[in-house]
């Protein structure tokens, strides 16, 4: 999966804006929105949010978790846990690049956010290599991780995996080249 | 007479606090564990500067323009009084400081930590640094010699020491206190006191008493205690005078000695007994601000006005009698040294006492009437108080009673008058906030900014297609707005060179000229102004309300009865709220007038009283997105006009019921009626919300003040009668003219009566059948039917026979009143409006034919019949009636099941709702008539009889109404055609009718075509039932040649087949395809009596 891919369904996570427009409720496949009434906060996807706020007309209400006292808790808290914590938004990662890139006007101390994020992240990055490297040193059959994001899955999940079935074949061709040898004979 | 003591305030987050005064005592600093340090400039101070100087700040100092703080990051900082910039850390401990304190002169600050260190720091030169070590556990409080040689403290360890500041060496200590190994944990924060001036004493507040040590000696020279003070004492504070000691106890009580005499003269509660943290005096009056450990902040006033000199009553003093001599002499000096200031007091204390009364009580006169907006009722008490000497000595409650005093002169003593209320814009914030909102309503917001950079105006509209944002210089100092999609309207008061301005950017002009002014005449002032569609309007403190045209037109002018306090506009509508007259012990009193100014100016209400509750005032009056009156008061609650009921006022919601917190209120921007929305910005801690960060609007729901909500019961009342009362502005738009969605409507009655169908049930399942009764009684025509259908069903006999009793009452009652109307009912009308009540109506007779068969299919029904029959002749028939009515709404529509009640209630309710509203509508008669036989079919006999003529007189007319109709939509027709169809052959009577027409006429030939009927169904009423039942015979036997009859009609037969096959179809049909239908019909009809007339 691409992390093109994590964004695109991240997208379909649900934020409020403040539309400056009116207009009834729409129908679309993926439900009903609206109706939009000028002033009036209203839910829509990530999506719709993003497209309406780059045509100026909509202002955007950041998601409860996007606040710097929170985030930074968050933060301490990851820091000070050998594991994962659990995050505010199963997209917490893809919500700050998209709302900080196309609505940073609406989100107070926007830059501190995206620093808090990035530690966030960050911590989160290496414990999950930490552990990776651990689990391949001990050469473990399974492990299990939780609270991991889609998007930090994405980070090793295809790497992992390659690697491993590389080294499975690396250590499975120390016995053949014996037998080839012997064959030799 | 005893200090005042002033309501409690929010200062801080809860947590410890501190207070101090500035030097001037102009203003009161207080620090919190929200990490701010709040300016207050009085306690009404809605908008104290803060100052955030960290995380928590445990102690604050000023003096000089310095302000200290301590504060969790373990620093003791510096910043500049009263502007709030840093200015440096002057130490830093291991450990947070508790406690830092200046000296006298405010050279040096000292500063206790939780390390157990004590500092001592030059303020210019933080260099210069003294540390005091020897307290093992964390240090509480300290207190500076006044002559800057000691420094004495208390510390966690159980002891009070005192240092000598030069040699940094510790004097003396005593162990004092109780020992404890944190600041949290210790019984009292044993905040001690060096006497000012002399600095002969130390106070040290131990348990329940007030220790005092004398300098250099340091023994224990007296206590001072109280019967009042129950648990130990937090904080004690010396008035700079050093003449009185005030102490405050962990459970909130405060208590004043007078130290030349040791007595007691004051003793003061909390309102909620929360301990007491931080006490400090005015520098110059007389006055204590406290603040305790929840973060409230208070005031008392005039401490030891009145004070009895002999009144020792209470105060027990133990005096140290070791040390009596030896102390005497400096006692005596002390005293000498301060008492010029207070001494005349002593001797003339009445006179002063009396003379210090009318000056306070002026003084908080002038406090309520500068601070605009929010004005405290709680406050007003206090004031009243003020002049009622008996309810200060019960205030102060424990104090021993006083003689009453003989030179005091006699007062009013009846209920006070209110403060009145001062004019004020709705959705606006206070006008002396630099930062402010001038209105918050539907259409956008206007803020203004006055700093030091800019005085300016915001406008931003919620919705962009409207206009664009817009930025104004505010060099006419506008403090009033308005704005409505049209217009933004601005006005400001005379200053000493200009007039009062009313300004208007009527920015939905067509042409150049976007902006007018007007002048107000010399003397007259803009007090409140608002924007209608087409008008604004502006009332001035010359009591008169100036309307003009948005365009700057002066339209009309007229006085109003009192000052103006606030008002609104809406379409034509102008509500004006103002001064009945005053009112009294916190009651306002006003009055409100109601006007529209259309092409019809009328005034709706005549100045009634607006209901207030109890000692609240006015905060927010306006219109619902509809146009129905409402208000705020600040008690929360919001009122609507209800037009059903006379124009009463009836609240809709109590927004106190949605805050958590005491100090949270709701600001509203606006009301919906439709869907039901209160639109409001909460406000934490205030009244109205501050600029930035920019508000979010919430919605709150309505909930009418129903009794036993909790119950099914209730809770069903309560939804009923709110959706009527939220729907009583379609009655009144649809008088006034105003298109509207008919949807909505029918929607809003459906719902009602689904309502009343469900209290119907639960009433039967309860056993009430009375109540059934009344429930019925607010039902509709069809609604009705329903119910008599449960009831039968359900086995109540009774219930369902008193029932059609009352549906058949009902039925007549309607059928009279639009038979009265008939003539005045113009042609056009009745294309316009009449159809839609016919268009069931229609529809629904030919189901009538089969009904006996229908009858008997139908086994339930039938059941129901029979029972019924044993019921007296006189009823009997209508009942059938009724019966076979609702079978035939059942059974027109095989495919939705008997039991989707909704789907025949939309289409009846519908239009019986319209025939309520319009009450000059031809309505066909509706469909039971107790008296006349099956009169619901008159209208079609009418047409019917008359066709034939009709068609060659107006041929042309009919014709071209159908294409239309063909024209617009196929089903439209279907319906329409096969109703008028399977109509025109239907009854009996109308047969009967078309062979005695002829008598009937020679009997009374200057009837008209309704007379004629009405005359032909009394007759044949006359006839036996088995004549009837002839004709009724005939009637069934004719039908094909009607129909053939019908071909005359140019009709189009694909059409109609086709019609037919859809009917066959797609058997019942929604709102939307039926509405067409009447059209035709009613055109048919009226066209069919027109042309009798003509013949």
């Amino acid at each position: 999966m691409e992390p093109a891919e994590a964004e695109f369904l991240a997208e379909k996570e649900l934020v409020t804006i403040v539309p400056n427009f009116s207009l009834d409720r729409i129908h679309l496949i993926g439900g009903d929105l609206g109706p939009f009434n000028p002033g009036l906060p209203v839910e829509v996807p990530v999506w719709l949010a993003i497209n309406l706020k780059q045509r100026q007309k909509c202002r955007l209400i950041p998601p409860e978790w996007m606040d710097v006292e929170k985030l930074e808790e968050i933060r301490d808290q990851e820091r000070k846990e050998d594991t994962f914590t659990p995050m505010p938004s199963p997209y917490y990662m893809e919500l700050t690049k998209l709302l900080l890139n196309y609505a940073s006007d609406n989100i107070p101390k926007a830059d501190e956010i995206r620093t808090l994020v990035k530690e966030t992240w960050d911590t989160r990055i290496a414990k999950l290599r930490l552990s990776a490297d651990s689990f391949v040193r001990q050469q473990e059959a399974h492990a299990k991780l939780d609270n991991l994001t889609l998007m930090e899955i994405n980070t090793t999940g295809t790497f992992l995996t390659q690697a491993l079935d590389h080294m499975y074949k690396l250590r499975t061709n120390l016995q053949p080249s014996e037998s080839a040898h012997s064959q030799d004979f | 007479m005893a200090a005042t003591q002033k309501p409690m305030r929010y200062g801080h987050t809860e947590g410890h606090t501190d207070v101090c005064f500035d030097d001037t005592g102009s203003c009161i600093v207080t620090c919190g564990s929200d990490g701010d340090v709040r300016i207050w400039e009085n306690l009404d101070d809605d908008d104290p500067k803060s100052i955030n100087v960290g995380e928590k700040a445990y102690s604050c100092a000023l003096k000089n323009g310095r302000l200290i703080t301590a504060v969790s990051n373990n620093t003791v900082q510096m910043h500049t009084f009263p502007e709030g910039a840093p200015d440096g850390i002057l130490t830093r401990f291991t450990m947070n400081a508790n406690h830092v304190i200046f000296n006298s002169d405010g050279t040096k600050i000292a500063a206790g930590s939780s390390d157990f260190m004590v500092k001592v720091v030059e303020v210019t030169d933080s260099s210069k640094q003294k540390t005091f070590r020897g307290h093992d556990a964390p240090v509480l409080s300290l207190t500076f010699d006044p002559r800057d040689v000691y420094l004495a403290s208390a510390s966690c360890d159980g002891s009070v020491r005192v240092w000598k500041i030069a040699d940094q060496i510790c004097t003396t200590s005593w162990p004092l206190l109780q020992k404890c190994n944190d600041v949290i944990n210790a019984k009292s924060i044993c905040r001690l006191g060096w006497q000012p001036g002399s600095g002969k004493l130390l106070a040290i507040p131990v348990d329940k008493v007030v220790k005092l040590y004398r300098r250099e000696t340091w023994d224990s020279q007296s206590d001072l205690s109280d019967a009042f003070i129950m648990q130990p004492l937090n904080v004690v504070a010396w008035s700079p005078c050093g003449q009185y000691l005030a102490a405050g106890s962990v459970d909130g009580n405060i208590v004043v000695w007078n130290m030349e005499t040791q007595e007691c003269i004051e003793r003061m509660k909390h309102e909620k007994n929360y301990s007491i943290c931080g006490l400090a005096w005015h520098p110059k009056h007389r006055q204590i601000a406290y603040t305790d450990t929840e973060g409230n902040l208070g005031l008392l006033e005039n401490i030891g006005d009145g004070k009895k000199p002999n009144d020792k009553v209470a105060s027990t003093v133990t005096k140290d009698y070791n040390d009596l001599f030896d102390g005497e002499d400096d006692d005596y000096l002390n005293g000498d040294m301060i008492e010029p200031q207070s001494s005349p007091k002593a001797g003339a204390n009445e006179d002063d006492g009396d003379d210090l009364m009318p000056t306070s009580g002026h003084l908080k006169r002038a406090i309520i009437d500068d601070d605009d907006n929010s004005l405290d009722i709680g406050m007003i008490k206090a004031n009243s108080n003020l002049e009622k000497e008996d309810d200060d000595d019960d205030q102060t409650g424990g104090f021993p009673a006083l003689p009453p005093s003989s030179t005091q002169q006699p007062f009013y003593d009846g209920p006070m008058p209110t403060p009145k209320q001062k004019p004020f814009q709705s959705g606006s914030t206070p006008a002396h906030l630099m930062h402010r909102f001038m209105v918050w309503n539907s259409v956008g917001i206007i803020r203004c900014y006055n700093d030091e950079q800019d005085n300016a105006i915001d406008i931003e509209f919620h919705d962009t297609s409207v206009h664009h944002a817009t930025h104004l210089p505010n060099s006419l100092n506008h403090t009033m707005a308005d704005l409505s999609t049209e217009a933004i309207l601005l006005a400001c008061e005379s200053t000493e060179e200009l007039a009062s301005k009313l300004h208007c950017i009527h920015f939905s002009s067509w042409d150049a000229n976007k902006e007018w002014t007007v002048d107000m005449p010399e003397d007259e002032d803009v007090e409140a102004i608002c924007l209608g569609q087409g008008w604004a309007a502006c009332a001035t403190s010359a009591l008169l309300v100036r309307v003009f045209t948005v365009g700057g037109v002066q339209r009309e002018i007229f006085s109003l009865p009192g000052p103006v306090v606030s008002m609104a506009g809406h379409g034509e509508q102008l509500m004006i709220i103002y001064h009945r007259g005053t009112g009294f012990d916190g009651d306002q009193c006003l009055g409100v007038q109601l006007m529209e100014l259309g092409k019809t100016k009328k005034q709706i209400l005549h100045g009634d009283p607006l209901s207030l509750t109890k000692k609240s005032y006015l905060i927010w009056v306006g219109f619902s997105a509809e146009g129905t009156p409402c208000y705020v008061d600040s008690e929360g609650i919001v009122r609507m006009l209800n037009r059903g009921l006379g124009n009463t006022w009836i609240p809709v919601c109590n927004m106190r019921e949605h805050c958590k917190g005491k100090s949270d209120h709701y600001w509203v921007v606006g009301i919906h009626e439709n869907p039901q929305q209160l639109r409001c910005i909460p406000c934490k801690g205030a009244r109205f919300p501050p600029t930035l960060p920019r508000p979010a609007v919430a919605i709150l729901s309505f909930k009418l003040p129903y009794c036993q909500v909790t119950t099914e019961k209730g809770q069903m009342e309560e939804q009923y009668w709110r959706s009527v009362v939220f729907h009583n502005h379609v009655d009144y738009l649809s008088k006034n003219g105003y298109e509207l969605d008919e949807n909505a409507k029918s929607q809003s009655v459906k719902e009602q009566q689904e309502l009343l169908m469900k209290l119907f049930a639960l009433s039967c399942k309860l056993e009430r059948e009375f109540r059934c009764m009344e429930l019925a009684d607010l039902m509709t025509q069809n609604v009705v039917n329903l119910a008599i259908k449960y009831a039968s069903r359900s086995r109540r006999l009774n219930l369902a026979q008193r029932l059609s009793e009352m549906a058949v009452e009902k039925a007549s009652e309607l059928a009279t009143a639009p038979e009265d109307e008939e003539e005045e009912e113009d042609f056009r009308k009745h294309l316009n409006a009449g159809y839609s009540n016919s268009a069931t109506e229609w529809s629904r007779l030919p189901v009538r034919n089969v009904q006996q068969d229908q009858e008997m299919e139908d086994a339930e029904e039938t059941d129901a019949y029979e029972e019924v029959e044993e019921t007296p002749e006189g009823h009997k028939q209508s009942k059938k009636i009724v019966l076979s009515e609702e079978v035939s709404s059942n059974k027109k529509d095989p495919v939705v099941p008997s039991a989707n009640v909704l789907d025949t209630m939309s289409k009846y309710s519908k239009k019986t709702s319209l025939s309520s509203s319009r009450a000059v509508n031809k309505q066909n008669p509706p469909v039971i008539k107790p008296l006349i036989p099956k009169p619901k079919s008159k209208q079609a006999l009418a047409i019917s009889f008359f066709q034939a003529r009709t068609l060659n007189s107006s041929e042309k007319t009919v014709e071209e109404k159908e294409e239309k109709a063909g024209n617009e939509s196929h089903e439209v027709k279907v319906t329409a055609q096969e109703s008028t169809e399977n109509r025109r052959p239907k009854t009996g009577f109308q047969m009967w009718l078309e062979e005695n027409r002829a008598n009937i006429l020679t009997d009374n030939p200057d009837l008209n075509e309704a007379e004629v009927i009405k005359e032909g169904m009394s007759r044949f009423r006359m006839l036996s039932s088995e004549e009837r039942m002839v004709w009724t015979e005939k009637a069934k036997g004719g039908t094909v040649n009607d129909l053939t009859e019908d071909k005359k009609r140019k009709r189009p037969t694909t059409d109609e087949d086709e019609v037919k096959k859809n009917q066959e179809q797609k058997p019942e049909d929604s709102n939307l395809s039926k509405k067409p239908k009447p059209l035709d019909q009613s055109t048919n009809v009226r066209l069919a009596a027109f042309a009798f007339k003509q013949s």
